[in-house]
């Protein structure tokens, strides 16, 4: 090989890492704007003003930048802090019900203490991957017989079918990831088993039940079906069946309000979310990996 | 300790196996059972033994074949699209460190966090055909020649639906596949250093048998949310026009919840566990296939 060939080698491959770079950096600035595009779009709403939100020619930086969307949602005719508290009570008290039942299970399943602990496992992760539709019809009936239709109760209820399997499943995967040894000592000591899963295990796998309750909290945040088939009046709603149910009325063609009430439901998710980001796809995956 | 002195059931799990026969069990077995009979709630009168009529009804109903064509569309094209897009932007950033870089990944994640019902509300906003920000971004673009009413036209609407969908689907993505890349030993991505094997055959051959199994699991998960999902139909479209964007959670609300009628939606709802239980055997054997290698 020449020198000379040996020296365009050399710069053909320089160029070709400065391409590669370049296509990297390009790539990734595509994805970060179609990431953030829509988030941008609904917070520069809510800050303009009604006229200039609806119209034709959007202006994509408000011109008039005012809070007015948020203090009407505070001020106007609607519950909205009504809706707001509903949401948070229901799926925090589904969260930490979820999540209380659920521990023993999952601590129960991952040490295997008995005999039909493989067959449990299987059947609380057949239970998860239910779609809920199906219990949908039966659910109202059953919440209608017993009058519970219209409650917290019979909703946070609703919530714990997709709530507590899930649970199970994820607090299960962290409990796995903690060596039978460390109980070993105490298990000696002659302490009682729910001892032992309160004072030893519990401690270690703190980050880990906040992840799943949080993780819980979201999915209950996010359901749309349930409140809007078992909460009937109307102050009563959760958040984003709210917003539904008066889409209709109050907002129609309010989109700056509406864009207003859009971040305040997706303000104290935001929070929780980037709180336990980083253990929530070990949480999610980790229980399915590894079998059982 | 012995297989036979352990017991049958440990009391530990009891709290959460009665909890689960009462909410799940019970309305399951019931779910089956109103399949078999004719009763709508408005007609006050006890329900109606029909056999298999339901099924019958079903096989013959044009628009329980549309919406369960369309479930397969929404969620096969959601979550095929969002793994491919979440994995390359997972390659792309996998090497770059530092604050801002972590900046950067914070907020391609951030759309996991936006409630669905607000994703539905945010894109249907800017679908809008007049003064909707993605009608004025490609009239000023060139790329088409007057406003799209993308949520109103039989044929664009559910892939409009599905766009969205993508947008809050790609996070998990790549979430999943930046974790299972940074739980590649070094040795291995060493050993191909050494081995000077190109990057796309570093990615095809090194990478990709490592994120095999988060990327089972992970579209297991995604398939059953999104078969799940009735937040985004519904306030998008409602499951309109006409048919269009009817999923069989949007179909089996308004059997259920529109016209009442219990038993057929017990019925919609029984195929559609036994669909979906046939998705999760599938995978489960994928997975036990590749542990038992």
């Amino acid at each position: 090989m020449t020198d000379r060939s040996h020296h365009a080698r050399g710069n053909s491959n320089a160029t070709r890492r400065i391409l590669g770079k370049a296509f990297q950096y390009v790539f990734i600035a595509i994805a970060l704007f179609w990431t953030i595009a829509p988030i941008y779009w609904m917070l520069s709403t809510s800050l303009k003003t009604e006229l200039e939100a609806t119209r034709l020619d959007p202006s994509l930086v408000p011109e008039n930048v005012t809070l007015d969307n948020y203090v009407r949602l505070f001020q106007g005719d609607l519950p909205f802090v009504s809706f707001f508290v509903n949401s948070v009570i229901t799926c925090f008290l589904a969260a930490i019900v979820s999540v209380v039942i659920a521990v023993p299970a999952a601590y129960a399943l991952s040490r295997r203490n008995f005999r039909t602990a493989e067959q449990t496992g299987y059947l609380v992760l057949v239970v998860r991957m239910f779609p809920m539709i199906v219990l949908l019809a039966p659910l109202y009936l059953v919440l209608m017989n017993t009058g519970l239709l219209d409650t917290m109760f019979g909703l946070i209820l609703g919530y714990t079918t997709f709530g507590l399997p899930f649970a199970v499943w994820m607090l299960k995967g962290f409990i796995d990831a903690v060596p039978v040894e460390i109980e070993e000592a105490a298990r000696v000591d002659g302490y009682p088993q729910w001892e032992i899963l309160l004072k030893i295990i519990v401690p270690l796998i703190y980050p880990g039940v906040v992840t799943t309750g949080i993780f819980v909290l979201m999915e209950a945040w996010n359901n749309l079906i349930y409140p809007l088939t078992f909460i009937t009046s109307i102050e009563k709603q959760s958040l984003p069946a709210a917003l539904v149910l008066t889409f209709t009325g109050q907002f129609k063609t309010d989109w700056g309000g509406m864009m207003a009430a859009s971040a305040i439901t997706t303000l104290p998710l935001m929070i929780a979310f980037f709180a336990v980001q980083r253990s929530m796809v070990r949480g999610l995956t980790a229980g399915s990996v590894t079998g059982t | 300790m012995p297989a036979l002195s352990k017991p049958f059931l440990h009391w530990m799990v009891l709290p959460t196996l009665l909890v689960l026969l009462a909410i799940i069990g019970y309305p399951v077995v019931s779910t089956v059972y109103l399949s078999f009979f004719g009763y709508n709630l408005l007609d006050f009168t006890p329900p109606e033994y029909l056999g298999l009529g339901n099924f019958k009804d079903m096989a013959n109903d044009r628009i329980f074949w549309i919406s369960l064509k369309n479930t397969l569309y929404y969620t096969g094209g959601t979550v095929l699209v969002s793994m491919l897009i979440g994995t390359a932007v997972a390659l792309l950033l996998e090497n770059l460190k530092g604050p801002v870089w972590s900046c950067v990944r914070a907020l391609v994640v951030s759309p996991w966090a936006v409630p669905f019902v607000v994703v539905a509300f945010l894109f249907r906003f800017m679908y809008m055909q007049n003064g909707g920000i993605v009608n004025d971004i490609l009239l000023d673009l060139g790329v088409i020649a007057s406003p799209v009413s993308w949520l109103n036209r039989a044929d664009i609407s559910l892939g409009a639906i599905i766009v969205a969908n993508i947008w809050a689907t790609i996070p998990f993505f790549f979430l999943l596949v930046s974790s299972a890349l940074s739980g590649i030993p070094d040795a291995v991505l060493e050993s191909a250093r050494v081995d000077r094997a190109g990057l796309w055959s570093t990615i095809f051959h090194i990478k990709l048998p490592f994120l095999r199994n988060p990327l089972v699991v992970g579209s297991l998960l995604m398939v059953i949310s999104n078969f799940n999902d009735f937040a985004k139909v519904w306030v998008m479209t409602q499951g309109g026009p006409g048919y269009a964007t009817t999923t069989l959670v949007v179909y089996v609300y308004r059997v259920a919840f529109e016209r009442f009628e219990i038993g057929y939606a017990s019925a919609l709802g029984l195929i559609w566990l036994l669909l979906l239980l046939l998705v999760s055997v599938f995978y489960i054997r994928l997975l036990w296939n590749r542990q038992n290698d």
